[in-house]
């Protein structure tokens, strides 16, 4: 800075030079001018020209160097003007100045002939240069051309009269100018000065922004907060932005994601060292446990939701078979909400406690559902009007991607069981309704069934029809199926023709024992080192869940076979049971739920007379008082086997967790298989009262 | 029932949102919006989001006008809580920038920060973004 101010001093003393010089010269040349005016002015700049020279060539380098210098132009005319430091002045001053200076060359002063007004210059070429930079596509040939004249005429004149910084703005023949140009000359002029000024305002703002810059550093960000946020939104673009679709997927997204973490009931922080005395034996008593030890049951979570499950009844549930934590859950109309969808699927996640993580529904009650252990965003599902309905997690509505049609093609009647057959490869839907129907589906083409089914009882019962509660097929075989009745018998039946049987009801036997309506059907899942896949559980309204050892299908009949096969086993509870399940881990057990609100966990090899463990799930504190125990269905975790969820009347979903005794693979030992097996075998050779006094 | 078939539009967010802060502990819940950082929707306690002590100091100019108590406090209550919003707005960008610089391919997908006293999740979309306030369980 010193420096340059230097610099600044030294050049101003070879200005205050050069002006005396001036000075006198200008006091010779207008001795012999009587008077000025423009013809004056023509004349007068050529007497000093070589002097002149020098000086515009020592006052452009000034200028170039220092801005300020701009107003030497004015500076430079004689009298007690040229003394003031010219690279302070200010804005006011340099206005002042000029208008002085106008003032002074209108009232003839003959000492402003040298420093010819730099106003007529400047005019002269920013007019037209901004006629052409600011139209240059206008059509017009005349003003083009017009322009372009004068243009050229200003620019090539005398470019080497430069008198103020650029050469864009100075050139031009002071003599040229003329008279009415020049009040808007001096507008012009006026405002360039404001411009430059402006500019160089801006520029120390800047410098002095850069030198103070360190110090204040701190104060940036808080002018920056000043303009946060960047502008508020009006009440209409939040409208707009609210109740767009992209908003309204991001809170459904966000939310969802903010729950799970809140729900997350381990704290990561934990530190154990720092509580020592309040160590409390959770796993032993709190909460809601049954049965004892290897045998114990615990409830872990239960799932309602006002809006969706109230006065709703749970009619099926099914695992997702990919991933662990996710269940469904179907459930039957809310006859005090009529504007609500009657059918609603629902799935959940142990992850997620208070809200479902999908909500599909359909236009009537859905029966059954189940998902696809072929797709993991597909689900199955049955409905009250006898549609088979297709729903994928991928769609947002909620709504079924496919429908089977209401007509004759398909089915009429409630479908109560829907399953799926096959490999990954080459699936199949098989959906049975109640008037005895059965459908094949392809998961492709809903418009109507591959094939179809009419079951028909065979000659020996007094009704012909058959009502299905429940279908269920074996692991192996995805053409054979046992259908359990309303009239209380079990029937196998074929999907196709085979050799010794048609499609449909097997004629030759049936599977007699229970005296009500049958309401679930099992068969063993047979994952271990000897083959129970022909064991095969039922429960019923008649108070009791039976143990049947079926028939291989391919078998022809043997002779004197009279087409009733008895029960291998007789569970007699104490109420009506809804549904039974094998474990899907341990060959040995499995679990009921009944009309009183019980689950009950069993295991054959240990005790065929009682459950293992039994628990009821946890009223829900607003729930109904009367008549909401009673549980409809139960689901096993596939994977694992250590969970179960059960569902009732009441709509809550309840998941329970069981010891290692009744499920988990930690404990599983091969001789329960050869238990089952023995236990079986002995059954069958001398019955169950012998088996029992063994 | 009162619950209609379809709870439309602002009902319905409004009601993902009311969800949220009943849960226990959740004090406040606020969205925004990613590039500009305006407030979109909030929800819960505002004013305990920055402590008393520091929104005092925040404030030094409020101070001295008691003519009209309530409306100073409600200021700087909202004071308080478009503060509250810029910073976490911030933080969530240039934690966004951290990532990016690592891998642009990357993206900032979800934020804990828990405090001795509370906790933010702050999930960022494209466009939006949802901050939580709730209290850490005592441990």
């Amino acid at each position: 800075m010193q420096s340059r101010r230097d610099e600044i001093l030294a050049k101003r003393a070879k200005l205050a030079e050069l002006k005396r010089q001036r000075e006198l010269r200008a006091s010779q040349t207008t001795g012999g001018r009587p008077s000025i005016g423009s013809p004056g002015e023509i004349v007068a700049p050529t007497p000093g020209r070589n002097s002149r020279h020098d000086i515009e060539a020592l006052i452009n380098t000034l200028v170039g160097e220092s801005r300020p210098g701009s107003t030497t132009g004015g500076a430079g005319s004689p009298g007690p003007r040229g003394s003031r430091p010219n690279s302070v002045l200010s804005a006011g001053e340099l206005s002042n100045e000029t208008s002085e200076y106008a003032i002074a060359s209108a009232a003839g002063q003959t000492v402003a002939a040298p420093p010819a007004p730099p106003a007529p210059p400047l005019i002269m070429t920013t007019i037209p240069s901004t006629t052409v930079f600011q139209c240059p596509p206008s059509p017009v040939k005349e003003v083009f051309s017009y322009s372009k004249a004068v243009q050229t005429t200003g620019e090539w004149a005398t470019p080497n009269r430069t008198r103020a910084h650029s050469l864009s703005d100075s050139e031009d023949l002071p003599g040229v100018t003329s008279t009415p140009n020049k009040r808007q000359s001096r507008r012009e002029r006026d405002r360039e000065e404001e411009l430059r000024q402006n500019i160089r305002k801006e520029v120390e703002e800047e410098l002095k922004a850069a030198r103070e810059g360190p110090k204040d550093g701190a104060a940036q960000p808080e002018s920056q907060s000043v303009n946060y946020p960047l502008r508020k939104l009006t009440d209409e673009e939040l409208d707009a932005v609210t109740a767009s679709d992209e908003f309204s997927g991001f809170l459904d997204k966000a939310t969802k994601v903010i729950e799970r973490a809140l729900d997350q009931e381990y704290d990561v922080l934990t530190d154990y060292a720092l509580q020592g005395q309040d160590v409390e034996d959770e796993d032993e008593d709190s909460g809601n446990t049954g049965g004892k030890g290897r045998h114990r049951v615990k409830e872990v979570a239960q799932f309602f939701d006002e809006r969706w499950t109230k006065k709703r009844m749970i009619s099926s549930i099914d695992f997702s078979p990919h991933f662990p934590e996710l269940m469904l859950a179907s459930y039957t109309k809310n006859p005090t909400a009529p504007h609500e969808p009657d059918g609603l699927v629902l799935v959940w996640s142990l992850g997620l406690h208070d809200r479902p993580e999908f909500v599909f529904h359909a236009q009537s009650d859905v029966l059954t559902a189940k998902f696809s252990p072929h797709h993991r965003n597909l689900i199955v599902g049955g409905s009250y009007s006898g549609q088979v309905l297709l729903w994928d997690t991928r769609v947002k509505s909620g709504a079924p991607v496919q429908k089977t049609p209401l007509t004759g093609y398909g089915h009429t009647h409630p479908i109560y069981s829907v399953d799926i057959v096959g490999t990954q490869n080459a699936n199949n839907i098989i959906s049975c309704s109640t008037d005895g129907v059965v459908c094949g589906w392809s998961m492709e083409v809903f418009a109507q069934p591959q094939e179809l089914l009419e079951l028909k009882a065979p000659p020996a019962y007094k009704i012909e029809d058959v009502s299905p509660t429940s279908m269920a097929f074996p692991q192996a075989d995805p053409t054979f199926f046992l259908v359990g009745s309303e009239e209380g018998s079990i029937f196998p039946c074929h999907r196709y023709d085979r050799a010794g049987a048609k499609a449909g009801i097997d004629t030759r036997f049936s599977y007699k024992g229970h005296t009500a309506p049958v309401m679930s059907v099992d068969f063993h899942p047979a994952r271990g080192p000897v083959d129970l896949g022909d064991l095969v559980l039922s429960s019923s309204l008649d108070w009791s869940v039976r143990l049947w050892k079926v028939r291989a299908p391919a078998a022809t009949s043997t002779a004197g076979n009279e087409g009733a096969v008895s029960p291998l086993l007789d569970f007699v509870r104490e109420d009506v049971v809804y549904d039974a399940k094998w474990s899907p881990i341990k060959p040995g057990v499995f679990a009921l739920v009944d009309g009183a609100g019980w689950l009950e966990l069993w295991d054959i090899t240990v005790e065929t007379e009682e459950p293992v463990a039994r628990i009821s799930p946890s009223a829900r504190k607003d729930g109904r008082a009367m008549l909401s125990k009673s549980l409809n269905k139960l689901a096993w975790e596939p994977t694992e086997g250590k969970r179960l969820a059960t569902g009732g009347i009441d709509g809550t979903l309840t998941v329970f967790e069981v010891a290692s005794g009744l499920g988990g693979r930690d404990d599983l030992k091969a001789e329960e298989w050869t238990n089952v097996k023995k236990l079986v075998n002995r059954v069958e050779a001398v019955g169950v009262n012998g088996a029992m006094m063994v | 029932m009162v619950d209609p078939i379809s709870i439309s539009g602002h009902d319905a967010l409004d009601e993902k949102l009311t969800r949220l802060s009943k849960k226990p502990g959740v004090k406040a819940t606020v969205v925004l919006d990613r590039a500009t950082g305006a407030i979109l929707r909030t929800n819960g306690q505002l004013s305990n989001l920055i402590s008393t002590a520091a929104a005092a100091l925040k404030s030094p100019t409020d101070g001295g006008s008691f003519s009209s108590e309530a409306g100073a406090t409600q200021n700087g209550e909202s004071h308080g809580f478009e503060e509250f919003t810029r910073k976490v707005w911030t933080w969530v960008n240039a934690s966004g920038g951290l990532v990016e610089e690592f891998d642009t391919e990357d993206e900032l997908k979800l934020l804990r920060l828990r405090t001795k006293k509370q906790e933010l999740v702050i999930v960022p979309d494209a466009k939006y973004l949802l901050i939580l306030v709730h209290d850490t369980p005592p441990a």
